[in-house]
């Protein structure tokens, strides 16, 4: 039997990721979930143990409530659109035939975009007065409420983000389109398969490992929404766009219940994780059952 | 085996270095005697320029003592910035650029220092003139935290170029007044609003010391909304400034959708208006001319109040001793407040630099301030409403009750969904609910 040796090396090239790790995520997760029980704000010399108080409050809160449906309302919103935009995006540069990196650096650079600036252009494009609700309310008789109705509110923080992102994951899919076979359309189309069947059961079968990458990522996405919302509804109109990461910021920053807050991020980090799991199960089994993994 | 003690030395290094670089560091006190003060200035150029200087000039009058300036953290915001310095021990001896609400917050959770308590602050408000404007400070508890820098009596501007159009002459002072502007104006402008602000829909809590307080305050005759942990607002005035929302909606002159610029640009003609407008202005929007295209003005009222001495909310701002500061620390940073403030001419520094005005109760007959005003008469009106402004609730769960406000009262009846009456007793269930918790 071989006996296990110490590795100092391997230690040693590992300590500073260990350590990072240790000081930013794992003392701050324990200290959480000592927070989460506690009614502490951080700066009050005197606190008291409320065992799972917090974690009862949040669950009845409305803000947290709100949150929960929110999140899975913008993911409704925002994965189709990130999907079919940066499956266009694609498809497109995939076909020209040259400068597909410099076409892919343009559509990426919106990622790079500061979501504070993006939010403050887009809440000038779409304010009262912009060209473009003059244009709707003179021309169409459209008078819309774009940031003050839930619905308009949570498609609009939607439709920023999935701009952000549409480059990024436009490259994923590119790469994914890049690694097809050339031969097997070929073939398909000596074959005289339409075009419909070329795309479900080529395509989409050969892309389904990028594709599956982007919808995971974007999925991932939809919980941690912050600075869009923050900047241009505030989680209004009446909890509409209230995101966890609003929740979490407005308990633990604005109202200085930083047990509570703590306790909303535990419960908000379980359902994503337990979302997270469901879903990407769920693309599995779709793969599984169309035979692509 | 070197390896081992390498790859350990190394490990330890590292460590140590991470940990070196969470360190504060820094004794206030040291082996000569002198006493270092560190002081959080607003997170802006202007203030902390102006810090700088104060600091200077105090320590060439003060050899034992140091003033450190620097710019507050925003991370995000100032308010937890400093929350995260005070849990990471690493909190200065003092910092500007705190209104009353967030103090009532560190004040209940013991973080800052009765400034009463420390000798020195009854001659500061000597000094400085401002026995009066300090009354409005004291907290629930009897004490006072926070020293008041300047004092933004929040006026409401009128569009008065459009209202001329529209053919009204005067400023209007009362409720009726107002919607008698309104239907004129709807008359004559069918697309133009009286009041076009879309934080009227929005339930952040600080939004409504920009609007509802305002009106309240002036409705109420400056009484309070919450007393310690008790509700005791004006029901009728309260009411009453809820009524106004509601009349101005059914009239359509309220636009709460988003809107750029909706004052400069003549879509709303009323809005409230704080000093730092102006420089924007100024660079923005030189067209507007203190009174030819705006004028000033005090909230308007409900009829059966006189429009003279009207109360309005006063953004206002002020410094804060943190806890942790030692004695000699305490003692050092009311040296340092007595010497910024001894000097009116300290507060014309400020008052020239930021357009802020100074919170005393002396502004507007100083002789100091006189040619400034002179030079700047749209600031008059400001300096003359200090005596009648009220400063935000004292309440550490402010930020709670103010957006019960907006959430069961301004917003649902501004959006129609509520009466005035309806939405008043939902937001004081709710205020006395929170205030019971």
């Amino acid at each position: 039997m071989m006996k296990k040796r110490f590795n100092g090396t391997g230690w040693l090239f590992a300590s500073p990721y260990l350590f990072y790790g240790v000081i930013f995520f794992i003392i701050p997760l324990i200290w959480s979930f000592y927070l989460a029980l506690t009614d502490w704000n951080l700066i009050a010399p005197v606190y008291e143990f409320i065992a799972f108080d917090n974690f009862i409050e949040a669950v009845q809160n409305p803000g947290v409530q709100a949150a929960f449906f929110v999140t899975f309302k913008f993911m409704g919103a925002f994965v189709p659109m990130v999907i079919v935009s940066s499956l266009i995006v694609a498809l497109v540069v995939h076909g020209l035939p040259r400068f597909k990196g410099l076409f892919l650096i343009g559509f990426f650079l919106p990622y790079l975009a500061s979501g504070v600036v993006s939010s403050l252009i887009v809440k000038g494009l779409l304010s009262y007065n912009s060209s473009i609700n003059v244009v709707l309310r003179e021309s169409f008789g459209l008078d819309i409420d774009w940031l003050n109705s839930p619905l308009s509110a949570l498609l609009v923080v939607a439709a920023i983000i999935a701009w952000k992102f549409t480059g990024y994951y436009a490259l994923i899919l590119t790469a994914g389109f890049e690694g097809i076979n050339k031969e097997i359309y070929e073939a398909a189309a000596i074959d005289g398969v339409s075009a419909a069947q070329r795309f479900f059961r080529i395509t989409l079968p050969l892309l389904y490992p990028a594709l599956f990458t982007t919808l995971i990522l974007s999925i991932g996405v939809s919980f941690g929404i912050f600075t869009e919302v923050y900047q241009l509804t505030g989680g209004g109109p009446n909890y509409a766009t209230n995101t966890w990461q609003m929740e979490i910021f407005n308990q633990a920053f604005t109202n200085l219940n930083a047990g509570y807050a703590s306790a909303v991020a535990i419960i908000a980090s379980i359902v994503t994780f337990v979302a997270i799991i469901m879903i990407r199960k769920i693309l599995e089994a779709w793969g599984k059952r169309n035979g692509w993994v | 085996m070197k390896m081992k003690k390498s790859s350990l030395f190394l490990s330890t290094s590292i460590l140590a270095a991470a940990l070196a670089g969470c360190s504060t560091g820094g004794d206030s006190g040291s082996e000569d005697g002198t006493t270092t003060i560190e002081f959080w200035a607003a997170p802006n150029p202007t203030q902390q320029v102006y810090w700088e200087e104060m600091a200077e000039a105090f320590e060439k009058e003060n050899e034992d003592i140091k003033v450190e300036v620097s710019p507050m953290k925003e991370s995000p915001t100032s308010e937890a910035g400093i929350q995260t310095a005070i849990a990471g021990k690493s909190a200065p001896t003092m910092s500007e650029n705190i209104n009353r609400g967030f103090a009532a917050q560190l004040a209940e959770s013991k973080a800052l220092v009765p400034l009463n308590e420390i000798e020195g602050f009854e001659e500061l408000l000597q000094n400085r003139s401002m026995e009066e404007t300090i009354k409005t400070w004291k907290f629930a508890d009897d004490n006072q935290y926070v020293m008041p820098i300047y004092s933004n009596p929040m006026l409401f501007g009128w569009r008065i170029d459009v209202l001329k159009e529209a053919g009204v002459e005067e400023v209007p002072k009362t409720y009726s007044e107002m919607l008698e502007a309104a239907d004129k104006l709807k008359v004559k402008f069918p697309d133009k609003y009286i009041w076009a602000k879309p934080d009227l829909a929005d339930p952040t809590a600080w939004k409504r010391w920009f609007d509802f307080f305002m009106l309240y305050d002036a409705a109420s005759g400056g009484n309070n909304f919450i007393e310690g942990d008790q509700f005791v607002a004006d029901d009728a005035a309260g009411v009453g400034v809820l009524q106004l929302l509601a009349d101005l909606r059914e009239r359509d002159v309220l636009l709460t959708k988003q809107a750029t610029d909706p004052f400069e640009s003549g879509l709303g003609v009323f809005t409230d208006i704080g000093p730092w407008t102006f420089s924007y202005w100024e660079e923005k929007f030189p067209e507007m001319v203190y009174g030819e295209t705006f004028d000033l003005a005090l909230p308007p009222v409900p009829d059966d109040v006189s429009t003279e001495n009207v109360n309005t909310f006063a953004d206002t701002k002020g410094i804060v001793v943190y806890a942790s500061a030692t004695e000699e620390e305490r003692a050092a940073a009311m040296e340092f407040m007595n010497f910024v403030y001894s000097d009116p001419e300290n507060d014309l520094t400020w008052l020239e630099t930021t357009k802020l005005p100074p919170a005393r109760d002396d502004l507007s007959s100083n002789e100091a301030f006189t040619a400034f005003f002179e030079e700047n008469p749209e600031l008059k009106p400001y300096a003359d409403a200090i005596p009648n402004a009220i400063p935000s609730i004292d309440n550490a769960k402010y930020n709670e009750l103010q957006t019960h406000i907006g959430s069961m009262a301004v917003n649902p009846v501004v959006e129609g969904t509520t009466s005035p009456e309806d939405g008043w007793e939902e937001m004081k269930r709710a205020i006395e609910e929170e205030l019971n918790k």
